[in-house]
């Protein structure tokens, strides 16, 4: 059935050209432009928290973007993986930018998702009827870890390789189904070829393809539910019915579309000044190499098992370590569950701050591992801190005790950077 | 003939108490720390030569079982009469000096045959080990030990020389290890210490000589020092040269003058046969001069280094090519020679040095450098190569193995700087592209101010 535009009813003719007249003849986008015209993004103080999301979106579409460019050289097999990601490097035309633009904007995104993750929740955005948007949002969040553990081995080089080895000796401490899970993740009892190409499956199509699914459900789930607004917000604001709002086109998606040139201008920068680096090609039979570590988003995970003991009570130290880890996980995905009433909230925030500052000093403890990196680790423990609390700041209210207490945390974290900072360049 | 099963319940059961009896003899045994013996009772030796054997006394030589037990023959099965021949049963024993195959040891100078009797022998040794060389005993009688011992027979009287080494003095008489046994004296690493028992000893070798030079004591320590002996005892390295390497194992013997380019060439293949075809090699030889050793030394041989080519005081060559004080005929054109391989040397380390600074550069910068890392290797190997091509004592064959690394290091040097540039050349690129990507922000800011505010529209979750 063929759709008519009806010039009373949609942007006059006249201003279209034929093109346009042609698609929108053909593939009804006036419905589209109806749902744009509508949609609109409401305005209070936790409003900048809305563009994490769309950063996020324009960094999963660079990896996109710039993984099927590496895919046309790339070569998954013990053999070639190295040379290849060499040769992208040193004889491709601009192929040091596409794959150090690639390694940096996965991080970022993983970055940018713990904020839209720690916003969401700080703002309680998985309220009644958003709950399965938090859930497919913690999912996606999930697999981009993923993406980052799968994608971590592919240039085959010692640090990943030995990462990898660690990694999946991990999963295979899972009770019960560890070492099938073992098995599965290596395609073998070692790190191997067969390993490398399991992981290039699951990074170039597995993932990809559920990411599609998960993240059109999460982008319809927005759609259809609109923008959550915090109920702090709604208040101060004399309920949601009277909130400010902006029209999402041009309004809102020309403010995304500053934060994502900053990030496409942030990821140019990092890209030339900090090349993401090959190392060494890995050797199965070599030893392990020292300082091996994950990616930064499993430092805290990686450092934790590092320092629990051989023995907690009658049970192995890694094995207690694994199942903390899966059961906070499971706590994060049941927020919406398991946030009843004023009770459970303050039992969820005091959980939350706990696992945030969990997460800092052992990212920054993992980081650092060496005795005399203190100074260091002080650093970035204080600059993460900084940020989360920065987040805090539109939560609270102005003149008032907790924000003037909040200003004194962030002035005083801002003061142990500065000493920490130099403190360092004197050494 | 079949047998009923009361028969065979008590043939079962005498077997298994007889099984039972050697197995508690020989666990009784080894748990009083004994070996059980492999001798028989009416073992004709054990009378004697055994300590608590019924005609043991003070005078009688001792060989016990227990010496034995690690000796490569006594391993292998043999016993007392398979090399001291006589009669091993009591019941047909003779007198040693009555029995004609009884091998008598009346002397060092019957030890070679004593053992050669079984190593010389092709049709024995083909038994116990196949592949063994027979030859050793007659190896023996060319070495340096072996001439002097015949020669002490022939002309003291019969007297031989007791301080000459023997079969025995190296791999022991009774408890003999077989050769790649680690504990053996003749094992690699041991080699110099067991040649050092003799060698080494001031008394011993004081009034001896060889060629009219004295033997001296001095070699052991000497080569405890060189770049031998640090490769072999510290570095674990069992293929580093020790004294029977270049002297010889069985027929020992210090290699002529002549000979010991062909002793160092057994490993130094390569600067072995360089030096073959130098012209220097026949000056040495008309003047004397004993290759490879001359500039190298014999036992302190210590790590090469180019400090030795040239004419700067530290330099070898100078010892002869001496403008003021020239020797063995050496001439100005052999010194210029010198000094010019050397220079270009430094030429090609210095190259190196420089391409390396340029690649670690790169490196330092982020920079992927893995191919012209790799690549620098080859002028690595071209150096050691004229390192090697010195032998020739020609610059040309020098220049041409230079001339190869001098390829690479340039090869190489000008891709680090292609790197390097690249790196600046991203910076650059960075700069331009920030250019547009800050112009378009600017561009949306303005043109977001200039959209109408919808404030109050009121939304609805």
């Amino acid at each position: 059935m063929s759709c008519r535009v009806k010039p009373e009813g949609s942007l006059a003719v006249n201003r279209r050209n034929r093109l346009w007249l042609f698609l929108h003849e053909r593939l009804g986008l006036d419905a589209l432009e109806g749902l744009a015209s509508k949609k609109r993004v409401p305005i209070h103080r936790c409003t900048p928290f809305y563009y994490l999301g769309g950063m996020a979106l324009f960094l999963f579409l660079i990896q996109i973007a710039t993984g099927i460019l590496l895919s046309v050289y790339y070569k998954p097999s013990p053999d070639q993986a190295f040379e290849s990601v060499r040769a992208i490097e040193t004889e491709i035309q601009f192929g040091w930018l596409i794959r150090s633009a690639h390694s940096w904007s996965a991080n970022l995104l993983v970055g940018v998702l713990l904020l839209h993750l720690l916003t969401t929740y700080m703002a309680r955005s998985y309220r009644q009827p958003r709950e399965v948007t938090w859930l497919t949002g913690v999912a996606l969040m999930g697999l981009f870890m993923a993406f980052g553990f799968s994608g971590y081995l592919l240039p085959w080089n010692e640090l990943a390789f030995f990462a990898t080895r660690v990694g999946t000796a991990i999963v295979g401490r899972i009770p019960g189904f560890g070492s099938q899970l073992l098995l599965l993740a290596r395609g073998g009892e070692n790190v191997t070829g067969d390993t490398l190409a399991r992981f290039y499956a699951l990074h170039v199509v597995v993932f990809p393809l559920s990411t599609v699914v998960l993240l059109g459900a999460h982008l319809f789930l927005v759609q259809k539910h609109g923008m959550s607004v915090p109920d702090r917000e709604a208040d101060r604001l004399g309920g949601a019915g009277k909130l400010p709002s902006m029209p999402f086109v041009p309004h809102f998606l020309l403010r995304d579309m500053v934060g994502w040139y900053v990030a496409l201008g942030l990821l140019a920068a990092l890209a030339a000044l900090f090349p993401w680096e090959l190392g060494e090609k890995a050797d199965p039979f070599g030893s392990a190499p020292e300082g091996i570590k994950p990616e930064w988003y499993f430092l805290f995970m990686f450092q934790t098992l590092k320092l629990l003991p051989a023995h907690v009570g009658p049970f192995e130290g890694e094995v207690v370590g694994v199942l903390a880890f899966g059961f906070s996980g499971l706590v994060v995905l049941l927020v919406p569950f398991l946030d009843r009433g004023p009770r459970t909230r303050r039992a969820l925030n005091v959980l939350a701050t706990l696992a945030v500052g969990f997460f800092i000093i052992m990212t920054a403890w993992g980081w650092f591992p060496a005795a005399d990196h203190s100074a260091l680790r002080i650093i970035l423990i204080s600059l993460l801190t900084l940020i989360v609390l920065t987040l805090l700041l539109p939560f609270t209210d102005r003149r008032t005790a907790i924000r003037q207490s909040l200003c004194g945390v962030l002035a005083l974290c801002a003061l142990v950077l500065l000493a920490a900072v130099g403190w360092e360049l004197m050494k | 003939m079949t047998k009923s099963p009361k028969q065979l319940v008590i043939r079962f059961a005498l077997l298994a108490m007889a099984f039972a009896g050697q197995a508690a003899q020989r666990g009784w045994a080894q748990s009083n720390g004994e070996r059980p013996s492999a001798l028989p009772a009416d073992y004709s030796c054990s009378i004697c030569h055994q300590r608590e054997g019924e005609l043991w006394s003070e005078v009688t030589p001792v060989a016990e079982e227990n010496d034995l037990a690690d000796d490569i023959h006594w391993l292998k099965g043999l016993r007392c009469h398979d090399c001291h021949g006589g009669s091993p049963s009591l019941a047909e024993f003779k007198n040693h000096r009555d029995d004609p195959s009884f091998r008598t040891l009346t002397s060092p100078a019957d030890i070679p045959a004593f053992c050669g009797h079984c190593h010389s022998s092709i049709d024995t040794m083909r038994k116990y080990n196949p592949s063994a060389r027979t030859d050793q005993e007659a190896e023996y009688w060319t070495s340096g030990h072996g001439r002097r011992l015949k020669a002490s027979v022939e002309e003291d009287n019969g007297q031989p020389d007791t301080a000459v080494a023997t079969c025995i003095d190296c791999h022991g008489s009774h408890g003999i290890l077989a050769v790649n046994n680690v504990n053996s004296p003749v094992f690699p690493i041991h080699v110099a210490e067991t040649c050092a028992h003799c060698h080494a000893d001031e008394t011993l070798m004081a009034g001896r000589s060889y060629h009219d030079r004295p033997l001296g004591n001095e070699q052991y320590q000497q080569w405890r020092e060189s770049v031998h002996a640090r490769a072999l005892l510290e570095n674990g390295n069992q293929s580093a040269p020790t004294c029977n390497d270049c002297h010889g194992n069985h027929g020992a013997m210090p290699p002529g003058v002549n000979s010991v380019a062909n002793a160092c060439g057994t490993c130094h293949g390569k600067i072995a046969s360089l030096f073959a075809e130098a012209t220097m090699k026949h000056q040495f030889e008309n003047v004397g001069l004993p290759g490879c050793a001359t500039c190298h030394g014999s036992h302190l041989i210590t790590q090469p280094s180019d400090n030795m080519l040239g004419m700067e005081s530290a330099a070898v060559c100078v010892n002869c090519h001496n403008p003021d004080n020239p020797k063995y005929g050496a001439t100005l054109a052999g010194a210029e020679s010198a000094r010019t391989m050397r220079a270009r040397l430094e030429q090609l380390k210095q190259e190196i040095n420089d391409a390396e600074t340029t690649v670690q550069e790169a490196e330092r910068l982020g920079m992927e450098v893995h191919g012209p890392r790799f690549d620098l290797r080859q002028a690595f190997d071209a150096l050691t190569n004229a390192r090697t091509q010195v032998h020739t004592f020609k610059p040309g064959p020098l220049d041409a193995a230079l001339d190869n690394g001098l390829k690479v290091t340039a090869d190489v040097k000008r891709r680090a700087e292609d790197v390097l540039w690249q790196h600046t050349y991203r910076r650059l690129w960075l700069a331009a592209s920030l250019v547009p990507i800050l112009l378009v922000v600017g561009l949306l800011l303005l043109y977001i101010r200039t959209l109408p505010t919808s404030a109050s529209t009121g939304y609805e979750e």
